[in-house]
């Protein structure tokens, strides 16, 4: 297909590319690619000029942090997460989510940064960043921000970015000891587009009895991930077994008005969200009992 | 920082062949080699990215080449196709796909190859499961897959053979 007229430039740093995207309103990062070439194919943005940033060496490391965490940066691949030694062996679920994206081409296109940047409520890892407790690093020509992944997906298609910003690198903390985190999707075929996900992090009390902490995120309920705090507070301090995960998740998604499109009704995904959550929050404690954790498994 | 603009030059080696030409920047990878280059093994099919027709390998990647504008390609080493056969004669999994009929009407067939040597290079000896995995982004409208699957596994068992009875080799030697 012939796309509109466009320019293209590719910076050597993240600095000149911050001085094109805070000196030209049409200018726009291209990362993968795996979305923004379908967009200009499509017409429904204009560009004036490509800000190609995925060779960035600045952008393209996962670095360990010094509280044990990571530092994604934003043009690090799908592909290179699911292989990297670093995630799978303290945050392998991230690693796990990536895994799955569509397809091999695609995740050797698609990067952390895209993923999130576009707000699409059908991508794969924005609601496990919310349930990782991830912060967005964002920079301007003028200055630096964290944004908490949580309070970074503002809507369909939108996110805290300002024009001119980049999200330059995500930061992972670290899994605390006795917690894990899971991930559950209701989609038609494997590694497909998703009806309804749920990402999920528990931490457990000593014993391994008890939920002492959730987090529980739900996708494509709302247009961006949200936490269900009746439900985190109904798992916290329940007991860790399947019996009482299911009664905590019965009421899932009650208190919210789930968006109804060709793929689902609004109260078939909220029937949804309580199965697809439960199986999050059951993986989650699993993997805080230590089989796969990022805690206890090979991390440390 | 490299120019700006809505052409530029794009030196790339393709298939072993370096080649230098200026394109827009608008101008897709697919449509670099087609129609720029004249290397119409590679296919193009859905124009969006899920058909994988267009599939060929980037400095090593798998990836489809209808999502990549031609500029973002300088100064890279593709494969297309056309790599596979050597003086005419078709590679072992070529020969596998013939064999195996992995192809009826070959629209999905440059794209199936491709995934499948990417695939093999990094698991020689793939189950099926991986086998249907590696080859989730391209979709072939005819075969129902069976085929292609049974072609991608017993071209990889033909590479085990051939590998293991020249590490035989190597091992009487020592
Ligand atoms: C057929 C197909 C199926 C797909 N299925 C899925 C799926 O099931 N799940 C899934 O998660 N994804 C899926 N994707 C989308 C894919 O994951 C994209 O890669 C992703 O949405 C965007 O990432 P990208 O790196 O390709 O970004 P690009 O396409 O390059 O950019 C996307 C947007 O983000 C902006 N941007 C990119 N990086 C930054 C940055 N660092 N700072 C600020 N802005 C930035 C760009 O300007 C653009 O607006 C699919 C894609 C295709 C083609
Ligand atoms: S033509 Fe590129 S994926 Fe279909
Ligand atoms: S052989 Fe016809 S599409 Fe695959």
């Amino acid at each position: 297909m012939l796309l509109e007229q466009v320019e293209y430039v590719r910076p050597e740093s993240v600095g000149d590319a911050l001085e094109i995207l805070a000196s030209d309103e049409g200018a726009a990062p291209l990362a993968g690619g795996q979305s923004l070439v379908n967009v200009l194919k499509n017409r429904v943005a204009s560009v004036d000029v490509l800000v190609d940033i995925s060779r960035l060496a600045e952008l393209s490391s996962i670095a360990r942090t010094a509280d044990g965490g990571l530092s994604i940066g934003a043009c690090v691949t799908y592909d290179a997460l699911d292989r990297s030694p670093e995630v799978r062996a303290s945050h392998w679920m991230l690693g796990e989510v990536a895994a799955h994206i569509e397809d091999q081409q695609i995740r050797n296109k698609g990067t952390i940064g895209g993923n999130c940047c576009l707000s699409d409520p059908t991508n794969n890892l924005p609601p496990i960043l919310v349930a990782l407790g991830a912060v967005m690093e964002l920079r301007s020509r003028t200055g630096e921000r964290s944004v908490p992944a949580v309070d970074f997906f503002k809507g369909y298609f939108a996110t805290a970015l300002e024009p001119g910003e980049l999200l330059v690198s995500v930061t992972v903390p670290p899994i605390p000891e006795h917690s894990g985190a899971g991930y559950a999707s209701l989609a038609v075929g494997a590694d497909a587009k998703a009806l309804v996900r749920a990402a999920a992090r528990v931490t457990l009390d000593g014993s391994g009895a008890t939920i002492a902490d959730s987090c529980l995120v739900l996708a494509r309920v709302a247009h961006v991930p949200v936490r269900d705090a009746e439900a985190e507070a109904r798992l916290n301090g329940a007991d860790a077994t399947e019996e009482a995960v299911r009664a905590a998740c019965a009421g899932v998604a009650d208190g919210m008005q789930p968006i109804a499109d060709v793929h689902g009704s609004s109260e078939y995904r909220r029937q949804m969200a309580k199965v697809t959550a439960r199986r999050a929050v059951v993986q989650a404690i699993a993997a805080a009992r230590g089989s796969r954790n990022g805690s206890t498994a090979g991390g440390k | 920082m490299g120019e700006r603009g809505t052409s530029h030059s794009v030196t790339v080696e393709v298939n072993g062949e370096k080649v230098s030409r200026i394109v827009a920047a608008r101008q897709l990878l697919v449509h670099f080699l087609r129609d720029t280059l004249g290397l119409t093994g590679t296919h193009i099919g859905c124009d969006t990215g899920n058909c994988g027709a267009c599939s060929v390998i980037v400095d090593g990647k798998l990836v489809k080449s209808c999502m990549i504008l031609a500029p973002q390609a300088d100064g890279a080493t593709i494969e297309t196709v056309e790599s596979l056969a050597q003086d005419g004669a078709l590679s072992p999994l070529q020969e596998s796909f013939h064999e195996h009929h992995g192809l009826q009407c070959g629209y999905c067939t440059p794209g199936m190859l491709m995934s499948a040597t990417y695939l093999l290079r990094q698991n020689p000896e793939p189950t099926d499961e991986e086998i249907r995995r590696g080859i989730r982004g391209n979709v072939c409208r005819c075969t129902g897959y069976v085929n292609i699957v049974e072609a991608i596994r017993e071209a990889s068992r033909g590479q085990a053979t051939e590998r293991r009875s020249v590490q035989a080799t190597a091992g009487e030697e020592v």
